[in-house]
């Protein structure tokens, strides 16, 4: 007994190194490879084995079985991560307090070893023991009452399909465009070939560069309110908007998509999206109503120009990024 | 110790010693850092393709962007520059730029750089920025000087992200500090920047003193929002090219640290999104279950909560059960029709409370430094329901900006102009009491709105404008009889969002600020079982243990008595 006592205290005291001293070392901005919360979490079971077995405390068998649970709680509450819904917590404590039973009752013998300290604090051989956990335990269960009782409210959780099927076609300005027909009129040449080109100052020398200095007039114009000055959809005035702002830095937007998906995305906007996409909520501007058909096509191009995606092509599945 | 030395090495170690003193507050004078030639190149490719669109080709501040921002972007050619360490109409350092161009400006539409370009890019565009300034002269060793302003250190040695800690009396030392240097003329009797409507910066265009209680959208905050580091360093060396001076004379660097821990005060501490300069908005607007009589009084204690966010700063215990003040983020309307591009309001704060008799009430708040006083513009705040709660399936709503063919909403807009205002009078100790109208209307898309033609069932019961901040409370009943009201049922998340009109910058119809949809609930009072489920299951629990004890005797005396076999395993 006195050598589980021994066991618990350096478990604990164990743990609280861990914790508040390594804990903050392996959890970096950036985890590396050895550097990471998992790899202090196998650390950490490595500690706990090794005192154990290397001090041979053998510690009781309820004390083990509390350690295995613990590690469990330990793991899912504070190492994985992101953290896991609550719910799903529940779920995976209850898988592993069934395997922790398991543990506990591998064979006969290790069951009644579970027990036996359990029995002698009910019949009061544990005194100490006794007294305590039967006042602990009627509170905590007052308690856990309380907290189920209490109401409390979390937004609801929506989902949205980011990018819906497009429709087969598209009146802008009038005119049905077929998208799958349709390509940007101002790509005029490989793209590539710009990419240290210098907007304005090219303007003159270079066609491509001049739509692109229009495609990005328009875009300083009308869109970096939302979509960012960087592309990266952080806007001065994104952060009001639910959803937000597309970035089209991010290799899952534009980078994937086809021009001409594009091209019907920023006519119609917000208002333009199926039901599954929340029409209701994108702050996307149905561009068709401030800008004309040219003016859309060059933004687009603009928009490929400056993150150095490439967009995706009809014959090309697969062409995505540099 | 002096008295043990000689007369003249007295006098000189006195001398040292009021030197040392002058040098305190002043420190190293010294040469503009030069501009670095060799970076140009590539300074330039980066200026060229990321900054242009707003700095313009000769970095005239003249960019495609700059007509519609608000904040206009740098003309670089004068060489002025807000955010630096060093003194008044003096050049900044590299350094300087280069917290800048990592930071961004917040508040303005300058981004943040520093995650999206790489470190040797942003040595490189700074110094292709300063090759643009004209009037002035990195290079000009003779001309041009540059001292450093010295800042001491923090006092209270308080750490980010919210700099807790700050003793009270200090800060009640820094009011007093306030108060004798009148920042207030240009900031406000609270700091909400409502002191001076006619100022101009060095460029010509108008410009507004900073709104303390917003401390996120300080151009100089470097992102560490609640630094009192940053006011110090804007009272040390001013902003060149804004009315806002340094105070490096009037107040010493010990009470600069004071002043700026009231300064900074005053800022709500709120979560804030590190890659927008922001606080995060609070999604959930929770309706208080009030029980008995909701007081119609905005200033009654019932009403005061603090707009720090309760899990940075727990909340007093006689508030701790008062609605809880959300954030509400909005923007300018610069989807439909006439667009909004430089809102004057960027949040409100909303707070609720309701009962079944009463109905329900909502708090709406907002910073705004100047009313209108042109009847014809004025300023308004209002409240988006879906009209068709009940026809709404799953997570459908109407659209965001008045609704949409298939599904109207119910708008709830308070109109309202201050009683003997006028934006130039002198701050107002007791506010601006206000006529308030208020009009319900239906709206089928922002270009289809339809005023009710039912009872008007919407209150405002009160209202006031105080020290640029605007509180309107509105009141109505959880339902009514218009087919074409919201009705309001309890426990149920409901779509709600707000629109904005300044009538100083004539904002009207679709030219407003808006927001996206939140939810709300009616949050039902606690229920009775709170209170006696506990010690009933504690009690049953008691029992539960009685009945274990007992057992486990029973089965060792049965043991004893030989009346059952144990199994012989080892043990
Ligand atoms: C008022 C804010 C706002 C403005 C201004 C705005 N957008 Fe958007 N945009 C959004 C939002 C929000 C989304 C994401 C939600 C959605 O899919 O509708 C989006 C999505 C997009 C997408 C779809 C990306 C994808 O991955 O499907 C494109 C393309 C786009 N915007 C282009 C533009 C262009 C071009 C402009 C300027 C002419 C512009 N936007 C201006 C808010 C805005
Ligand atoms: C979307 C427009 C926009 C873009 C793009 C932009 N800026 Fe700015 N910038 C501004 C605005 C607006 C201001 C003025 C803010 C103020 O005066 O409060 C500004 C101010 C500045 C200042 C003056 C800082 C001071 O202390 O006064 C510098 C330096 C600067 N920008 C550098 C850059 C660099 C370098 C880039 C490109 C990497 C860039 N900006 C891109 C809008 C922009
Ligand atoms: C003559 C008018 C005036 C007075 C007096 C004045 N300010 Fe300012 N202050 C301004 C203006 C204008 C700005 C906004 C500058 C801008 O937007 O670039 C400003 C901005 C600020 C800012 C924000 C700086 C930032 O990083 O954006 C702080 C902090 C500040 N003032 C503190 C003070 C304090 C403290 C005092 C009194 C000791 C004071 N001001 C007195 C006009 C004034």
């Amino acid at each position: 007994m006195n050598k589980s006592f021994l066991s618990l205290i350096l478990a604990v005291a164990g743990w609280a190194v861990f914790h508040f001293g390594l804990f903050p070392i392996f959890t970096p901005a950036e985890p590396g490879m050895l550097i990471n919360r998992y790899v202090y979490f196998l650390l950490f079971c490595f500690y706990l084995i090794i005192v154990n077995v290397g001090m041979k405390l053998k510690p009781a068998m309820a004390l083990r079985a509390l350690y295995v649970w613990m590690l469990g709680f330990y793991f899912y509450d504070h190492i994985l991560s992101p953290h896991v819904p609550w719910t799903l917590f529940i779920t995976y404590m209850m898988l592993w307090t069934i395997g922790t039973f398991l543990y506990i009752s591998q064979d006969p013998v290790t069951f009644r070893e579970f027990r036996a300290p359990i029995v002698k604090t009910i019949i009061g051989e544990y005194k100490l023991a006794r007294i305590v956990a039967f006042s602990v335990l009627p509170v905590l269960v007052g308690w856990a009452t309380y907290q189920s009782i209490y109401p409390s409210f979390a937004e609801p959780v929506e989902l949205r399909t980011v990018h819906p099927a497009p429709p087969a076609s598209t009146k802008v300005h009038g005119k049905t465009y077929m998208l799958e027909k349709i390509s940007n009129p101002f790509r005029i040449d490989e793209q590539d070939n710009y990419k240290d080109s210098f907007p304005f100052l090219d303007a003159d020398k270079q066609e491509y560069m001049k739509f692109v200095t229009e495609g990005g007039t328009i875009f300083f114009q009308n869109c970096h309110y939302c979509h960012g000055d960087q592309l990266n959809g952080l806007g001065m005035f994104a952060h009001a908007f639910n959803p937000t702002p597309a970035n089209f830095i991010d290799p899952g937007t534009i980078a994937m998509l086809q021009e001409s998906f594009l091209f019907w995305r920023v006519s119609k906007g917000g208002p333009g999206l199926p039901n599954e996409s929340t029409p209701w909520s994108s702050a996307m501007p149905p561009w068709e109503e401030h800008l004309t058909t040219d003016e859309i096509w060059k933004v687009i191009l603009f928009e490929y120009w400056y993150t150095g995606w490439h967009p995706r092509t009809f014959d090309d599945e697969s062409a995505v990024g540099e | 110790m002096i008295n043990k030395m000689k007369t003249g090495k007295k006098l000189i170690f006195l001398l040292a010693l009021m030197v040392s003193f002058l040098l305190v507050g002043t420190a190293s004078a010294g040469i503009p850092d030069p501009v670095k030639q060799d970076l140009l190149e590539k300074g330039k490719k980066v200026y060229f393709k990321r900054c242009v669109w707003c700095h313009g080709v000769e970095g005239g501040g003249d960019g495609p962007s700059a007509d519609r921002l608000f904040t206009r972007p740098r003309n670089f050619i004068p060489g002025t520059f807000k955010i630096r360490v060093t003194d008044s109409g003096q050049l900044p350092t590299d350094n300087d730029l280069i917290k800048t161009v990592k930071n961004g400006l917040p508040g303005s539409a300058m981004p943040a750089w520093g995650e999206f370009l790489k470190e040797d890019e942003i040595q490189a565009v700074v110094q292709f920025v300063k090759s643009l300034v004209q009037d002035r002269d990195f290079n000009d060793e003779e001309d041009e000087e540059v001292e450093l302003m010295e800042f001491g250190s923090n006092p209270w040695g308080t750490t980010g992200p919210y700099h807790l800690g700050i003793p009270q009396e200090a800060i009640d030392a820094g009011k007093e500090i306030f108060t004798k240097n009148k920042c207030f003329e240009c900031h406000g009797g609270e700091g909400r920047g409502d002191g001076n409507p006619t100022m101009k910066d060095d460029w010509g265009f108008p410009i507004l003193a900073a709104d303390w209680q917003q401390c996120w959208n300080f151009r100089g905050s470097r992102r560490n929002h609640f630094d009192p580091f940053n006011v110090v360093r804007t009272i040390s060396t001013g902003l060149n090219g804004t009315p806002m001076p340094n105070f490096r004379e009037k107040i010493t660097v010990e009470d600069r640290w004071k002043l700026a821990a009231f300064v900074n005060s005053l800022c709500p501490r709120k979560k804030i999104d590190k890659l927008t300069s922001k606080p995060i908005p609070d999604f959930l607007i929770s309706s208080v279950y009030t029980e008995g009589d909701i007081v119609e009084k905005i200033d009654d204690p019932m009403w005061q909560s603090s707009d720090n966010d309760p899990l940075i700063i727990a909340r007093s215990e006689e508030k701790a059960a008062n609605p809880r003040r959300n954030y509400i983020a909005l923007a300018g309307q610069i989807t439909r029709g006439k667009r909004n591009f430089d809102p004057k309001v960027d949040n409100l704060w909303v707070s609720s409370r309701w009962n079944k008799d009463k109905g329900v009430y909502y708090l709406v708040e907002y910073h705004l430094r100047f009313l209108s006083s042109d009847a014809g513009f004025p300023d308004a705040v209002a409240i988006q329901w879906p009209a068709k709660l009940q026809d709404l399936f799953g997570a459908e709503k109407p659209y965001f900006i008045m609704g949409d063919s298939k599904k109207p909403v119910d708008v709830w807009r308070a109109s309202f102009m201050p009683k003997d205002y006028n934006s130039t009078n002198a701050p107002k100790e007791e506010g601006y009491q206000l006529d308030v109208t208020v009009d319900e209307f239906n709206g089928r898309g922002f270009d289809a709105l339809e005023p009710k033609e039912t009872e008007p069932t919407v209150k405002v019961v009160d209202s006031i404008f105080h020290q640029g901040r605007v509180k309107i409370l509105f009141h109505r009943a959880l339902t009514t009889d218009g087919e074409m009201d919201v009705q309001i049922p309890p426990e149920q998340f409901i779509p709600i969002s707000f629109f904005q009109w300044a009538g100083d910058d004539k904002e009207k119809d679709e030219h407003m600020a808006i927001s996206t949809w939140y939810y709300t609930i009616l949050e039902p009072p606690l229920p009775d079982s709170l209170y006696y489920m506990p010690p009933i299951m504690a009690v049953v629990f008691v029992g539960l243990q009685g009945w274990l004890v007992w057992m486990t005797k029973r089965t060792r005396k049965m043991y004893a008595d030989g009346k059952v076999k144990r199994d012989d395993l080892p043990f």
